[in-house]
């Protein structure tokens, strides 16, 4: 039996989210975008409230929710700013890894002290020279007795300036590709970790991104998820777990721009009617309506069957291809309905469009997501 | 000390009413029930004093419906409260207030209480009639438009200032007493992720309606929604001059305030 309803559990859940997003983030959506300002205030409040590292399980001082749970929350927060729900669910991304990877002795040394503070952690796989090619990073981990030497550059990382802990993607041997890809914990204070400036962004102004330099960083073998070679499987499995949650934030951005296009399209008058009465706008709102629907519906299907105990490859994929693509259509929309207005920095819906475009390119860009939809949907006709 | 908190599941205030088709009650359907306003202002002062005075407890007392009137108590709990007593009562929205403070008083009255608070008037029909109910019911002394409620361990004491349209008057009292909050220290907290999960499974203890309850002492005549406002008129301007001078134009020449 097929059910859309949310349980009460569900719901309260997803209140807490809306509230914490109306009343803490909102109020401050356009500042943080204009300035701009990474609002560390704002990501304490959230991580008290238990927002921030919502995968982490309850016994290492995590929310311990389920992937659908986590949309619920994500597209809330989303629907309020963008920007500031990427750096509140980045420690999701950045910690998965030792979720997946990490032996339950590291699990516990490295979840529970960074989970009973206020911390944030990066996920280090992205380099210069290519992001989507991830088989092909450059940096390189070499094998010295009980520990390996890090030696390389990762780029345009989520919180790095702020963040306390990295999980980092090196090779032991770029000859070998995917293979030769292995995973590594490293806290910042290790010796030779370094971030670069901020970077000034198109969107999601609020967050904070930087490069990571790695310079001769010494790192125990310890510190090692899983075996050599195991890495590449572990962030892949990682981003399997991390893209659903992206297409929510997508859904909550899209959402919101609807939300505004429709409320605008009621008050402006034109030719002696509000503008909600002229068929032309009627059909771009009912068409923002239905790539919102439908963002949000692939989006809950992505995320229960990972839950179910699927692998959600390729449903997450469209998930997140179809709700990054449609944020981008429906924030193009919202600024169409709102006419000269919505091109301005005073009124709300330009920033949507800025916030939208990220993510298309983020956690896997839409070609990728395409070539792995595609992948996965020819094996079924072979 | 014992503490209770009254709560009542109010509309969230973003809800639109619709009136029910006997045009004597509100249409529950589709409308979302909170714990706002002044009682979520008594149950933070109620987590305040237990938080001040070691060995205290929070009892949250809820008197209405399902499924609201649950939802409301495990909400009290994900904030703080430590038991939680539902009063089952008749289905729709609002109700007669005498009715609710008797049901009340009846749950009250079986547990412990050094000190009941409610919020100085519900959220959604401000009838303010509870709390002075309690107290005759209860036959203890009650105070309303209570601010900045503090123990005074010394005396055994309870201080607190009364909000007036002059300024406050400072009152004390023993206990057990009712207290109709205005505003506790600090304005209100949210439940973290935790809690709420943990209140989801929480023992939420139920009192069934009387099976012969009085008969409410009032209840309404009639529900209608505002007439649609209209008149309002946009003026386009492009200066503040010229919205000025359009602005006395109209006053002196189509509305007629000046001559």
């Amino acid at each position: 039996m097929v059910d859309f309803s949310l349980s009460a559990d569900q719901e309260s859940l997803r209140d807490l989210a809306r509230k914490f997003a109306r009343s803490d983030m909102a109020p401050h959506a356009a500042e943080c975008d204009r300035t701009p300002r990474f609002p560390e205030e704002i990501y304490r409040k959230a991580y008290e409230l238990g927002l921030m590292n919502l995968n982490v399980p309850v016994e290492f001082g995590g929310s311990g929710l389920k992937v659908f749970e986590q949309c619920l929350i994500v597209e809330e927060l989303a629907h309020a700013c963008g920007g500031m729900t990427t750096s509140v669910i980045a420690n999701c991304l950045a910690l998965e890894p030792i979720l997946l990877g990490g032996s339950p002795e590291q699990q516990e040394r490295f979840l529970k002290p960074f989970c009973a503070e206020y911390n944030f952690a990066s996920f280090g796989l992205t380099e210069p020279s290519g992001g989507s090619d991830a088989g092909g990073l450059q940096t390189r981990a070499r094998r010295e007795g009980d520990h390996y030497v890090l030696d390389g550059e990762k780029c345009f990382i989520t919180n790095a300036p702020h963040a306390s802990l990295f999980t980092v993607f090196a090779t032991v041997d770029p000859s070998r590709r995917t293979k030769g890809i292995t995973a590594f914990v490293v806290p910042r204070t290790a010796r030779g970790v370094s971030t670069g400036k901020d970077e000034e962004k198109m969107g999601h102004r609020a967050s904070s991104t930087s490069t990571v330099r790695f310079d001769g960083v010494e790192v125990p073998v310890n510190d090692r998820l899983g075996e050599e070679g195991e890495g590449f499987s572990i962030a892949m499995r990682t981003l399997d777990q991390t893209r659903t949650p992206i297409g929510a934030l997508a859904t909550g951005i899209a959402q919101a721009a609807l939300d505004l296009a429709a409320a605008y399209s009621l008050k402006r008058q034109s030719f002696g009617k509000p503008i909600s009465e002229h068929q032309a706008i009627q059909i771009k709102l009912a068409n923002m309506a239905q790539a919102v629907h439908a963002a949000r519906l692939l989006t809950w299907q992505a995320a229960w069957t990972i839950d179910q105990g699927g692998k959600g490859t390729l449903e997450s994929s469209i998930a997140k291809c179809f709700a990054s693509d449609s944020a981008l259509h429906v924030a193009d929309e919202a600024i169409q309905t709102f006419g000269g207005y919505g091109y301005m920095k005073e009124y709300p819906v330009e920033k949507l469009l800025r916030d939208a475009k990220l993510t298309q390119i983020y956690e896997g860009a839409n070609e990728i997501q395409r070539t792995v939809i595609a992948r996965e949907l020819l094996r079924r006709y072979a | 000390m014992e503490i209770v908190v009254c709560i009542k599941p109010v509309p969230e205030a973003e809800t639109r009413l619709r009136v029910a088709p006997d045009g004597r009650t509100l249409d529950p359907e589709g409308v979302k029930f909170v714990l706002a306003g002044y009682d979520e202002s008594a149950l933070e002062q109620a987590l305040l004093l237990k938080e001040s005075l070691p060995g205290s407890k929070v009892h949250a007392v809820a008197y209405g419906p399902a499924p609201r009137t649950e939802e409301v108590l495990r909400a009290a709990v994900a904030l703080g409260a430590d038991l939680a007593t539902w009063v089952e009562g008749p289905p729709g929205v609002g109700g007669d207030p005498v009715a609710a403070a008797r049901a009340l008083a009846g749950a009250i009255a079986s547990v412990p209480h050094d000190l009941v608070l409610c919020g100085k008037q519900a959220g959604d029909d401000e009838a303010g009639i509870v709390p002075p109910a309690l107290g005759e019911l209860l036959a203890a002394p009650d105070f309303g438009s209570v601010v900045d409620l503090r123990w005074d361990t010394s005396a055994s004491r309870l201080t607190f200032l009364r909000s007036t349209e002059a300024g406050g008057e400072r009152w004390e009292s023993p206990t057990p007493c009712v207290i109709g909050l205005q505003q506790a220290w600090n304005d209100p907290r949210t439940a973290k992720l935790p809690n709420i999960l943990k209140s989801r499974k929480a023992t939420i203890t139920k009192r069934p309606m009387e099976s012969a309850p009085p008969g409410p002492r009032s209840e309404p005549a009639k529900f209608e929604l505002p007439p649609p406002r209209t008149g309002a008129r946009m003026v386009e301007f492009k200066t503040p001059e010229e919205a000025a001078q359009k602005l006395v134009r109209i006053l002196r020449e189509d509305a007629k305030v000046f001559p």
